[in-house]
This record gives C-alpha cells, structure tokens and sequence, in this order.
C-alpha cells in the first residue's frame, strides 16, 4: 500500500480544479484502477479532472515539482494498458474537457479540447454535412484527447486512413507543465519537423494534448455495404485479397469468424450474420452515388469467385446499421461466452491473410483455447481473440503463450504486433519482436526530449526490465 | 583535394566521382568531394568518416530539389543515385519497399503493369528519386483525395549521423509499435539523416482521371468557383489554381478520380454548384501547371486557411507584381515564381501572411541568406525539440549542410 498524497498536496490540487474534482476516496478511486485492459489493475493516489488548458498545466507542475508520477486519461477504454495507473502517481483525466471549440467549416476543420467523445464530433459536424474520419469501434465512448494518444484506426481507415492523418495542430501541456503548440492549419510553410505526427500516437508519454485540431471529410452521399458469406475463414482472406488486386477502394473490408457471428447473433447486438457461416465479409463502398452499384458488383464477384455461398447487399440503412452495430459490439458480446478476452491485435501484410488465419487457429487448437476472429481485414489488421477463464491458472498459462506464438507468427510474415492498439503496458514485452535495441534507445532518447525526468506515464511502450508491470492475476 | 584522398582509404575509388552536369553540379558546389554509395554499407562508412573527420553531409537524390549547403565549413555531397532498385513489392498487398536512390519513374513503370500508383504529384515527380521525395514530404495537390506523403510512409531505414542504423515503422499499412520517428523524418530534408530504403503505400489507379478547366481574367469568378468546388459535398482528386503571368490570364484545374459514371456525377454537382461550365484538359497540361513555377530564380511558398487563399495571393501580387502562380485551393498553399527579390519585400509579405494567421518560404539559391531568413519560423518552443530532435538522429551535427 502506498503511502497516501499529502494533505498539503491534495489542497493545492483542490486549489487549481475545485475539491469536487480531485477524486482521492478509495472507493471512487477504483473506477480508474484500469482501462479496457482489466488484467492490469492498479490503484492510483488519486484522480484529477482539470477543466482547461491552464488547469492542466498548473496540475502537471505541481505534480512535476513533487516528484509525482502522472498517468493521462481519456475514456479509459484503451486495450493495451495505456492509461494503467501507477501506485505511487495521480491519474489527470479529461472527463471534464469535452467541448468542442470551433467548427470551421469554410475550412473543413474543427478545434476541440481531448475529452471530446470520437462520435459526439461526427454528430456536431453533421449540420455542415461534415463528418471525422476515423472511427474505432469504441468510437462512442472513446475520446479524442484518447484516439490522438493512441493514434486510433476504425474499419474505414482502409480508405480514410487512421488518426494521425487527421490531427493537423496541438496544444499540449509537456510533463514540466508547459503549453506549447505544435503545427496548425495553414501554416505548413514554415519548413518544422512534423512534430505533431510524432506526438500523435506517443501513448500519452510525451505530455497531454489539451487542444485538438483535426480535418473534417464531406458526408459521402452514397454506401453500398455487402455482406459475403464463405465456409471457412480461407475463402474469405482469398476473397480480400482478389478485391484489393481489383483494383477496388472500399471504405471497410472487415471479416468475422464463426465463433464471433454465434457470440453476436447470440447477443443483444445481433446483426443478422447467419450463425452457420465459417466466415463473413463486411464490405463496404461510399462516395458518389453514380458508381457504387458497379464497385458492389465487382466486390460480389471477387466474392463468388473465392467461394462465397451467399453475398448479401443491406438495402436498407436499418440493415447496415445493425451489421455495423454487430461488427462493433463484437467484443461487448463475447463477454456472455467466458468471463475474460484478450483483444489481441497485430498487423500482417494483406497477402499472408489466409496462411496466418489458419496458422492461428491451429495454434488455438494445440492450446486448447477459444480463439474468436473479427478484424480490419482490408488493412491485414487482425484481432485474435483469446476467450477464457482468468481463475483457471493453467488456462490463463496457455492464453499467454499462445498470444506470444501468435505475435512471433505475424512478425516472422512481415507483419508488426500492434497495428491500433497501441503498446501500453501490455506489449512491451513483445518490442523486441519488431524494434532492435538501437531503435528503442533512440525512442527512449526522444521520450527524454518531451519528459526528462521520466515521470510522465512511466513504464509503457518501452521495455523496461528493471520495473515489469504486474499483472493483476500474478498478484491475486 | 586531402579530403577526398582519405575518404579513398574508407571507400573504394569506384564510388567516388566528381560531380556530373546539371542539379548535381549545382549542389556540389564548393564541396570537397561528391560521394556515391552502391550499398547501405557504404553510406554508413562515408557518414562516419565524415562525423570522425569534421566534414558536413549533404545527402542528395538527383540534386533537383536540393538547397544548396547553407554556412561555411568543409562538407560532402552524398549522392543517392547508385543506390537503386525495388526491393518487395507484392502488387496484392499494394505495398512496395525500394532504395532511396530509385528513381520515381521506375517505380512508377513498375506499379503501371499493376495498375497502381503513387498518388503524389508534388512538381517535376517523375525526376525525383524516393529517398528524394520523402526528403522534402512534398505531396502535391492529389493529397486532397488521397492523403499526404507522410501518412503513406510505412516504414524507412536512415543512417544516422554518428554510423547508426534505424529500421524504422515495417511494410504494413497499420503500425504502432513504439514511438513515430517516421513522420518528423518525412519532410526534414536531410536535417536528421539519410534515409537507404523506404517502404510506401500504393493505390489502384482510377478509371477515369478527368482533368476540368475553367479559364478566365475574372480572378473573383475564379474564387467563388474554386470555393463552390472545395466546400462541395464530393471531393475532388485536387483544385489547383494556375496564375500565369502579366495578359495571359488564369485557370482553375480540376482532378476527378474515379469510374466513369462517378466523374461524370461529380462534374455535374461541381457545375451547378460552381454555375460554370468546365472544359476538358488533358494530363499534359496538368503535368505543366504540376511543374510550373519552380525553375525561377526565386520561388516563395506561402500557406493560409484555404478561405484566405484568394485573399492572401491578392496582398502577393500587390508587393510582388504580376508572376506565376500555383496554388492548391483545397489546402492553401501556393508557390510564386520570380526573377528577384528583396529582403524588405519578402518581409512585409511575411507579416502580412502571418497575420491571415499563414507562414511564408522562399528559397533563392542565387540570393544571399538573409533572404530565406526572411521566411517564417517555427516556434520557439517547435525550434526547441526539433533541435533536440536532432541531437537524438545526429549527435554529432554531421548534416549542417541541411539545416538553416
């Protein structure tokens, strides 16, 4: 147990955010313990939820002053352990930072501050027939101070491409405390290193952004979305695979396995997937209205030529939205299978789809696990998911070996072993899989640019042996 | 000649030589000694030699795009040339990797018997080399529809300015293991180092590249087009406008990408939106506006909100007379070509941009430095990590030639 914050600390917190939004009594304090991560679970010293800019700032410097560990927050719906807190630290969550500043859209872009839900932006902007890109499954609860951390992806990045390709300028407190701003639109003439691209996706290390300025893309006026049936997960990966060589841009390609439709269609998010299916397609086509119907055409022929029994087109927006709503929820409905998941997520070059697909089920059959596929399969963007019991050692044993088989698999076919997710606390153990110990040292070096002190969301994304994150089963 | 005599001892004879016509002799200018590596390796060597030996790098594709080295002191040209060929490319995973020196056109020939491509057209980009392009992250105005170059960037390998060697992102189109020392790379001209290979997204080619035309002297009409065809419901492949100079007028050129049926849509919506009629052009003069205005002695790149373009080249062409212009509507930049410049001229433009809240380049080799310093700045605080940012890929300062 660690020794609590000091009084005169949590006043001078209180002092900055008002006591209504310094959260230090342990039963509140367990709301935070984890985040969609839950086999790491730590408690924190405590939770503060500043409201601007300046009140970050004036946090993060009294917590830098103190020596004081700091874990940036968003949603908390993150799958690597990102916003694990530590024991010794306080957690500065954007709950309270959620309004949308501006929404320019003459210029098509829009400035929020971080704690803006991913879909609430979608909403705001639909009056100028704008919407945001990218579009993680989370996406409506999942914030944007969140998707800038982790540069977030979503089904339709195949097309859009993922976050970073949207964020155009920051406002971020550094782990010092202080506010620098980076890029901004209509200023790339000044000749800077993109710093705002490497900010994005730096997993809350390098500081907190507070101020977000993202691209916003026209509504698209058309969508076509197919739904491809095929015995087995094979038929499907050769399926994608004769799309892309089509020479066709969907929107989404995203494929589902058989263990994934029966936990859907099982659910509350059923979405009319045929529960004997081996696999399906989700395709989808948006743009101008004149030419979808020949892009589908061509998608239900790739289709049928790689052995789809059945390629069904959701005529209607209440079909798509449910097959949408069942892709999305997939996660949410394996929960009524087994008690615990493990979201894996890797990424393989699009081509070695089929062979990793069925090298994955062969090592879920030799360790004897529930293996569940539902995954970007356009972008060779996978999650294997793992279902079990994390009461049974033996069963919790065997789900860590088989996600390390399956992460050495995906490297040893060109692939790397977080495509969305990010590293968090989870995968640093795997970073040497893909990075050299020269790459990594270069990337410690940079973390020492932004956080010199190393304090700032300390143990993630870099291994670090000297310090290993404890899950929470090895301390139960 | 004592530099190159004991750069002999770390390289063989054959991959030294001296600078050869053109950009090259251009940029070569006042170097000690014009270096062309075959392998990986020997990139490592030359930057080590110079690291140990107190001389500058200034790595180069084909030069066309090169600043020249910018303060004094002994350096080398690093030139990328021999450095060539495709390494993989999967025409399914629409992927390629190839080194640094591949010319752009070779990799274009070979994406073409795939029907693929790379959908960058920053000027004269059929006679840059990759490791070039990613150089300068220049993109083009198809970055509209598609995207810019540092998004499509999967991966590259830079040797660093002490020998080290980084393997940086991989060959897939989703990756984010570990920090992003991709994207400042892209675009940092040589400051942190040199990039060997490099690894890029490619695209299916639309059916159907339509190129639309609008000309006219009614610069206002050619506003209220270019704004009626960026804020519309489809978007367009690029919207670029083209000033020529002095009676020759000007045009609004419009890229559609797409199936037949799609551009044939979305030319109408353009129309009535715009309450125009475009004419049709073909990919000829759309190489020529993509190329024009970069061979002046002086070319000034400005930047603004897309809503102050007009606005912006309005203030331009008050300070700076009538020139040629190409401006991508959809992102608000634009480059001025002209034949001279003056440091007072070049400043009043700057502040004036800056307050429209933009940023303003010049490059003018044949100009004294006090002229690109004139231009825009980074932040302080921007200054302050890049430069560190620095430090990290090239502790030793091997590359001053590339910076300001």
């Amino acid at each position: 147990m660690n020794t609590p914050l000091e009084t005169r600390i949590v006043r001078a917190l209180n002092a900055i955010v008002g006591p209504d939004h310094v959260v230090t009594d342990p039963e509140r304090l367990v709301v935070y313990e984890s985040d969609g991560l839950t086999s790491y679970r730590v408690i924190p010293l405590a939770v503060v939820l500043p409201a601007t800019t300046e009140e970050v700032a004036a946090v993060v410097k009294l917590l830098h002053g103190e020596g004081i560990p700091v874990v940036p927050r968003g949603a908390g719906t993150g799958l690597s352990g990102g916003a694990l807190p530590s024991a010794d630290g306080v957690v500065v969550g954007t709950a309270r930072m959620n309004r949308i500043l501006e929404i320019d859209s003459d210029n098509r872009i829009a400035r929020l501050q971080p704690g803006v839900v991913n879909a609430h932006l979608t909403v705001a902007a639909k009056p100028y027939s704008l919407y945001y890109a990218p579009d993680p499954s989370s996406q409506s609860t999942c914030t944007l101070g969140g998707n800038v951390a982790e540069n977030s992806g979503g089904p339709h990045c195949l097309k859009y491409g993922v976050t970073q390709r949207y964020v155009t300028g920051l406002t971020v407190v550094l782990p010092s405390g202080e506010v620098i701003r980076l890029g901004g639109a209509g200023r790339s003439a000044r000749g800077a290193l993109d710093l705002v691209g490497l900010f994005v996706g730096s997993e809350g290390c390098f500081g907190i952004a507070t101020e977000i300025e993202v691209k916003l893309l026209p509504v698209t006026e058309g969508v076509r979305t197919l739904l491809g049936i095929f015995e087995t997960m094979e038929a499907a990966g050769h399926a994608v695979t004769a799309i892309i060589s089509e020479g066709l841009l969907p929107a989404a390609v995203e494929i589902v396995d058989n263990a994934t439709i029966r936990a859907v269609e099982a659910s509350v998010y059923a979405g009319g997937f045929p529960v004997d299916a081996g696999a399906a397609l989700v395709i989808e086509f948006d743009g101008t209205e004149a030419g979808l119907d020949a892009d589908a055409d061509r998608a239900e022929a790739c289709c049928r030529q790689a052995g789809a029994s059945e390629v069904k087109r959701a005529t209607e927006a209440t079909q798509r939205a449910a097959l949408w709503n069942g892709r999305k929820k997939a996660f949410g409905a394996m929960g009524r299978i087994a008690p615990d998941l493990l979201v894996q997520d890797a990424t393989v070059p699009r081509t070695r789809l089929p062979e990793v697909l069925a090298r994955i089920t062969e090592i879920g059959e030799r360790y004897e696990l529930k293996v569940a596929n539902v995954f970007h399969a356009g972008d060779g963007n996978l999650h294997p998911n793992i279902l079990f019991d994390r009461n049974d050692p033996d069963e919790l044993d065997r789900v860590e070996r088989a996600s390390k088989e399956i992460m050495c698999l995906c490297v040893e076919v060109g692939g790397t072993i977080t495509g969305e997710h990010g590293v968090g606390v989870d995968k640093r153990g795997y970073m040497q899989l893909v990075l050299g110990e020269v790459e990594i040292e270069a990337m410690r070096a940079v973390k020492r640019i932004f956080d010199p002190s190393g304090l700032f969301n300390p143990g993630k994304v870099l291994p670090d042996p000297a310090s290993p994150p404890v899950p929470a089963e090895a301390s139960a | 000649m004592s530099v190159v005599t004991s750069l002999g001892d770390v390289l063989p004879a054959e991959a030294l030589s001296g600078a050869e016509g053109g950009a090259l002799a251009r940029v070569a200018r006042g170097a000690e000694a014009v270096v062309r590596p075959r392998s990986p390796e020997e990139v490592v060597d030359a930057v080590r030699w110079a690291s140990a030996n107190g001389v500058g790098v200034l790595p180069v594709g084909t030069g066309g795009r090169t600043t020249p080295a910018r303060g004094d002191g002994p350096f080398m040209v690093l030139a990328m040339d021999r450095l060539s060929g495709l390494e993989i490319y999967e025409p399914a995973d629409v992927t390629l990797t190839a080194k640094a020196g591949t010319p752009l056109a070779d990799i274009e020939a070979t994406l073409a018997e795939h029907r693929q491509w790379l959908p960058f057209d920053p000027p004269q980009v059929s006679s840059r080399t990759l490791g070039g392009l990613v150089a300068t992250g220049e993109s083009g105005p198809v970055a509209t529809a598609y995207g810019e170059l540092r998004n499509h960037v999967l991966g590259a390998t830079v040797v660093c300015g002490d020998g080290r060697v980084l393997r940086l992102g991989g060959r897939v189109v989703k990756n984010v293991a570990g920090f992003d020392l991709l994207r400042p790379l892209v675009g940092s001209r040589g400051r942190l180092g040199v990039v060997t290979s490099v690894c890029l997204r490619a695209f299916p080619v639309p059916a159907k590249d339509r190129v639309l035309l609008l000309r006219s002297d009614d610069f206002a009409g050619l506003e209220a087009a270019a704004r009626a065809v960026r804020t519309a419901p489809t978007l367009p492949a690029s919207v670029v406008l083209w000033v020529r100079p002095t009676s020759q007028g000007a045009a609004l050129l419009v890229r559609l990408h797409g199936a037949e049926l799609t551009v044939d849509a979305d030319q109408a919506t353009l129309e009535r939106r715009a309450g125009v009629s475009f004419a049709r052009a073909d990919s000829e003069l759309v190489a020529e506006v993509r190329d024009d205005a970069t061979d002046a002695p002086v070319v000034v790149t400005l930047s603004v909100l897309p809503s102050r373009l007009f606005e912006a080249l309005g203030a331009a062409r008050d300070l700076l007379g009538h020139s040629s212009v190409v401006a991508d509507a959809y992102s608000g930049t634009a480059r001025i070509a002209l034949a001279e410049v003056d440091t007072d001229t070049v400043r009043a433009l700057r502040d004036t941009i800056e307050e429209m809240g933009g940023a303003l380049a010049v490059e003018a080799p044949d100009e004294g430095p006090e002229v690109r310093a004139a231009g825009s700045r980074p932040s302080d605080a921007e200054t302050g990590v890049s430069t560190r940012l620095q430090e990290v890929f090239d502790p030793s300062g091997v590359f001053w030639p590339c910076r300001a």
